[in-house]
């Protein structure tokens, strides 16, 4: 008999998925709960298990496609009924696919000779995606090679998109990356923000002095309890009585409904460079965690981050984001929001800058603290009174301690 | 102990090739060999019997050399010099097999395995108990003769495959029970070197599977030397009487009774993997058996593998060597896997018959529109100088584009014959292609030009139909 693996609702809101990568092919056995398949949502890649332990008979939603939720991706022969015992026969590719109408030869019948199909093979290349230039469509080594350089719609769009790489000497002069996962989301919604909402960001500074004491002192009890302690935890507890103060900036805008939903619950996304790009992940509940619970929280979720680990639980939910651009230098930037989010706060580098106190001037440890914010739904004062109370906390060492224990 | 990269359980065509492969590649490699080298194939199976069947077709044409007015003084066929003979043969084969596996630095251990854990093996040679680690193990074990209930082997009036290779003397009247490929193939072996053949088939064909166009041939070939088959029909009960028995056969027009010589049994194989202990890995296998794996011969175990006869049918010598390649490189990190599109296939009854790709029938149900054309050996004229005009090239295309999707031949050579073909389909050739290329003259190939040329619609050595 066979299973048709459906794309399960992976959870509220989400509709259709990337399918990024199967990790078995057709023929392949898979067992119950291995990892089948990788899912890229507009929020995180998930991976999901085998649903049924059997054999793959198809493989409908290829890599790079996108699927909606309930749509068949694969077809699983899970040896429930009369199904054929798998043999070498089944399992090689073979010229017995049934023809499609219109077509001179069956789609599953790949017209290539055995040393290009291994070719595709070495190059990763699934030769039943590639569209053969030769007669009748057979597909030629440099098809393969075109198809494995360049984006999957074939040679064609090479010939559109670039100049030709040997009318340039030796190398090409252009690259051609194609827009997929992790990058694609970001760039889809990083526009969605900036066309949706509108965006002002307001730079203020803090004198961290204290606060680098603080975390000196704290140093060594968090690493008692096997976390390494950065200033985000300190910056997250200073935020919370900000965001209870000023409960416009921990919102989101419902527009279909015309409300402005005020959280009062606290999950602050922490954007994270990874190797395929910027995610965020979010810490829940920040209101009732201390600095080393957030500390741990923060490096498991960093760690699950840059290993593409993070479930699509971690990743939503957020009610305000951080975003840390300290370690790699810069004066100050200004992040774009999170949609759904109104708001979202830059850190920068702490460095030591002449600072007038008194009438002196002194060397302090400063940074700036740059906040972007959704002026739909919050005027600039307002914007400008909230960093100013976050900026109040983390400067007030003896408010702050209240705060992060 | 012995630590490897690979260790390679059965030194069949599977396991000594994946050994040859893996040693090429540099990995540290061990071949356990239970028996000989060489395996079932080697030692009792292709080599022996094609020794035999190549000897009784010498007989055969002695028998008829009057017509080609060759005068001989009768032919009798010496079974012990015979049988040395075939023995020198396979020696020969499995030393070279040794050689190789040496030569290219793999560990040879003879004795059985016992697998212990997937890294772990124990093999039982005479020298002792030998303890294997290994980070990849491959099983290689193949298959074993299945019996048939009431028709157990006794190794002297019922025997299988292997017995009936090693006899001292063609029976007088020898009974086949199962009409398959090696039934087949020891029924016209032996109706040559002289023995009265019965062959009992519970199926409606002989070669069940196979395109009945051809079979019809071999069939017809058979009884014209006096073979009684019987299809739809099988064995009830077996009386043996000292060398002799009297065998009651169920046929769809009543109980006969024959009595016979010699039954030798082949209705099948069953896979070998009772000692490889794959309960206890978690090695996944079929309802009959055999080792599951996906295209790179990667069972659901990490690091453990599975070719040839035990990984499933069909059991042929070259599709274990060619599984035994892809596993030794896929472990070695190379991206190969079985990709092949066809497996070639080969009888060699008489006439022989070989055939790779699809057939009409397996065409029609895939959904092509099917164009079919022959050419018969009796308008070759290789073939009527050779004295072999029975059988025909039969090719089976894509009407609208001409690809080549199957070929069937019955009759001289087919075994050798087919080859071509299977180049072709695994080319993506159409019958234009095969047709175009020339091919020498006079010889039997030509037969596949014709057959292309026909079905390219400009048959020149046939009347357009």
């Amino acid at each position: 008999m066979t299973y048709q693996f459906k794309l399960p609702d992976i959870g509220e809101g989400v509709a259709e998925g990337e399918i990024l990568k199967w990790m078995a092919n057709v023929g392949d056995q898979i067992k119950e709960d291995q990892p089948l398949v990788e899912i890229m949502t507009d929020k995180v890649n998930v991976q999901l298990p085998a649903p049924r332990t059997g054999k793959v008979l198809q493989i409908l939603a290829k890599e790079g496609e996108v699927a909606k939720v309930g749509q068949t991706i694969m077809i699983i022969d899970d040896g429930s009924g009369d199904a054929q015992p798998p043999a070498a026969t089944d399992i090689a590719p073979q010229t017995a696919a049934p023809p499609q109408p219109q077509q001179s030869a069956p789609s599953q019948s790949v017209l290539a000779t055995p040393a290009t199909r291994r070719l595709a093979r070495e190059l990763g290349v699934d030769i039943s995606l590639v569209k053969g230039s030769g007669a009748q469509g057979r597909i030629t080594d440099d098809d393969v090679k075109r198809f494995s350089s360049g984006p999957s719609t074939g040679p064609s769009t090479v010939a559109i998109q670039g100049p030709r790489p040997a009318a340039h000497g030796p190398g090409p002069r252009e690259e051609l990356v194609p827009l997929r996962g992790v990058r694609k989301t970001i760039s889809e919604r990083m526009l969605k923000s900036l066309q949706t909402t509108a965006q002002v960001t307001h730079v203020d500074e803090a004198d961290m002095t204290e606060l680098v004491l603080l975390r000196e002192a704290f140093k060594g009890s968090a690493e008692k309890r096997g976390v390494h302690l950065t200033f985000i935890p300190f910056i997250i507890k200073a935020l919370v009585p900000a965001l209870k103060e000023f409960p416009y900036v921990n919102s989101s805008l419902d527009e279909q409904a015309g409300n402005i939903v005020l959280k009062k619950y606290y999950n602050i996304g922490i954007a994270t460079d990874t190797e395929q790009g910027l995610v965020v992940p979010v810490v829940r509940d920040v209101d009732r965690k201390d600095i080393f619970d957030l500390a741990g929280e923060i490096e498991i979720l960093a760690d699950k981050a840059r290993k593409g680990q993070l479930t699509l639980d971690e990743v939503r939910g957020g009610t305000f984001t951080i975003t840390n651009v300290g370690a790699i230098g810069g004066l100050f930037a200004t992040p774009i929001v999170n949609v759904p989010e109104v708001a979202i706060l830059g850190l920068h580098k702490i460095a030591k800058r002449p600072v007038v106190r008194d009438g002196k001037v002194e060397v302090r440890d400063t940074t700036y603290f740059s906040l972007s914010f959704d002026h739909r739904v919050v005027d600039g004062a307002y914007a400008a009174r909230f960093t100013s109370r976050v900026i109040e906390t983390v400067q007030d060492t003896k408010k702050l301690l209240s705060e992060v224990l | 102990m012995i630590e490897a990269d690979v260790a390679i359980i059965g030194g069949g065509p599977g396991g000594y090739v994946c050994g040859i492969r893996a040693a090429q590649l540099g990995l540290k490699t061990v071949v356990i060999e239970a028996d000989r080298l060489g395996g079932e194939c080697v030692n009792y199976g292709c080599i022996p019997s094609k020794s035999l069947i190549t000897v009784s077709k010498l007989v055969d044409k002695v028998k008829e050399a009057e017509k080609y007015g060759l005068k001989t003084s009768g032919v009798s066929v010496d079974f012990v010099q015979l049988q040395k003979w075939k023995g020198e043969v396979i020696s020969r084969l499995v030393g070279g097999i040794e050689l190789l596996l040496k030569g290219y630095h793999a560990t040879i251990l003879k004795g059985e395995a016992e697998v212990v854990s997937k890294d772990r093996v124990i093999v039982t040679t005479d020298r002792g108990r030998e303890e294997v680690t290994c980070k990849n193990l491959v099983f290689a074990t193949g298959t074993r003769t299945s019996s048939l209930p009431g028709l157990e082997f006794d190794g002297d009036l019922v025997i299988g495959s292997k017995e009936g290779l090693d006899l001292k003397s063609a029976p007088t009247r020898l009974m086949v029970v199962g009409g398959g490929a090696i039934g087949l193939e020891f029924a016209s072996m032996f109706q040559k070197l002289g023995s009265a053949i019965t062959i009992v088939e519970i199926m409606e064909q002989l070669l069940p599977g196979s395109d009945l166009d051809l079979v019809r041939v071999v069939h017809r070939k058979l009884e014209a030397h006096g073979a009684k088959i019987y299809l739809k029909s099988k064995v009830l009960r077996i009386d043996k009487k000292g060398s002799e028995a009297t065998v009651e056969v169920e046929t769809p027009e009543g109980k006969i009774s024959v009595e016979v010589d010699k039954i030798l049994v082949s209705v099948g194989r069953k896979p070998r993997t009772e000692k490889l202990n794959l309960p206890a890995l978690g090695v996944m296998t079929d309802p009959r058996g055999y080792i599951t794996t996906d295209s790179r011969m990667q069972t659901n175990v990490p690091g453990v593998y599975a070719i040839g006869d035990v990984r499933g049918p069909p059991l042929l010598e070259h599709k274990a060597s060619r599984e035994g390649m892809v596993a030794a490189e896929v472990i070695a990190g190379m991206p190969s896997a079985a990709d092949w599109k066809v497996i070639p296939d080969a009888v060699f009854c008489d006439p022989e018959v070989a055939s790779v790709g699809l057939t009409e029938a397996k065409a029609v149900e895939a959904g092509y529109k099917v164009k079919r054309s022959r050419f018969q050996f009796a308008a070759l004229g290789r073939a009527l100088a050779a004295g072999e005009p029975e059988g025909f090239v039969k090719v089976i295309s894509n009407e609208s584009d001409g690809l080549v999707l199957g070929v069937q031949i019955v009759g001289p050579e087919a075994s050798d014959l087919i080859s071509e073909v299977a180049l072709a389909i695994e080319m993506g050739a159409t019958v234009d292609d095969i047709a175009l290329t020339i091919h020498p003259h006079p010889t039997f190939p030509e037969a596949i030009m014709e057959a292309a040329e026909s079905a390219a619609g400009r048959p020149i050595h046939q009347l357009k139909t």
